[in-house]
């Protein structure tokens, strides 16, 4: 096992970690695991679905771009990340509006403070690399397409939760 | 269709959707989607409804 490999894996140790450490945060109970109603998980099974369709499309699009040997400013192993995050941002998105996204021992608030920091994070080593010019190597974005993904969908995520939650308070006040 | 006997029952009671849902062990959203009609719960569901108002699955949920 040479260096990089010793240190990725390093690395998905430690965000496991800390992964658990936020969802303990996040949690009003706790409790790494968010609870969810009955008709919350069957929307989630369908999101999850439609999440599966939308990495399957985005990653047969970048297969067949890669075999018609067109030429895109991303590194190929990084143009598998735009993939992933696609479906992440469809199962959020369709949940959100589906009244699914939040947990019922979530914290809201809490929740909001990671993913403001999430953006803060992301947009740190792109922006510094983009300064030293340092973004784009031989043409081709590498890792850093990674957080530029990422800071898309938390983006995403973060604009639908707002627009949600208007739209939400606005049903909740005629309804009443 | 609406589910006007789970509503009248929940007022009756001066519960608000939230304090329903936080007794049910649901999210408010289900209690609303249910009061609409917008969702079918499971039978499971219904009954800790009608457990936590005081009312039978016939009061509550049977459609004459």
């Amino acid at each position: 096992m040479n260096g990089i490999s010793l240190g990725f894996v390093v690395g998905l140790m430690v965000a496991a970690v800390i992964v658990v450490c936020i969802y303990k945060y996040a949690n009003k109970d706790g409790k790494v695991k968010t609870e969810y109603d009955e008709r919350q998980k069957a929307i989630r099974g369908n999101a999850y679905r439609y999440a599966f369709y939308t990495e399957i499309f985005t990653q047969t699009l970048i297969l067949w771009l890669l075999m018609s040997k067109i030429e895109l400013p991303v590194e190929n192993y990084a143009l598998l990340f735009i993939g992933i995050i696609a479906g992440c941002t469809v199962l959020a998105g369709y949940c959100i509006w589906k009244d699914a996204y939040w947990g019922l021992n979530n914290n809201h608030r809490r929740y909001n403070i990671i993913i403001i920091v999430g953006i803060i994070l992301n947009i740190f080593p792109v922006a510094m690399q983009a300064m030293s010019g340092t973004l784009i190597e031989n043409g081709k974005i590498g890792m850093p397409m990674l957080n530029i993904t990422v800071l898309v969908m938390m983006a995403v995520v973060y604009i639908e939760i707002l627009i949600k939650r208007a739209v939400s308070k606005k049903a909740e006040a005629e309804e009443e | 269709m609406k589910n006007l006997k789970l509503k009248s029952a929940r007022a009756a009671l001066d519960l608000s959707q939230e304090e329903l849902a936080v007794k049910c062990g649901v999210s408010r959203q289900t209690i609303s989607a249910i009061e609409k009609g917008d969702y079918n719960p499971t039978i499971n569901l219904c009954i800790t409804i009608c457990r936590v108002l005081g009312k039978t699955l016939n009061d509550l949920f049977w459609e004459d």
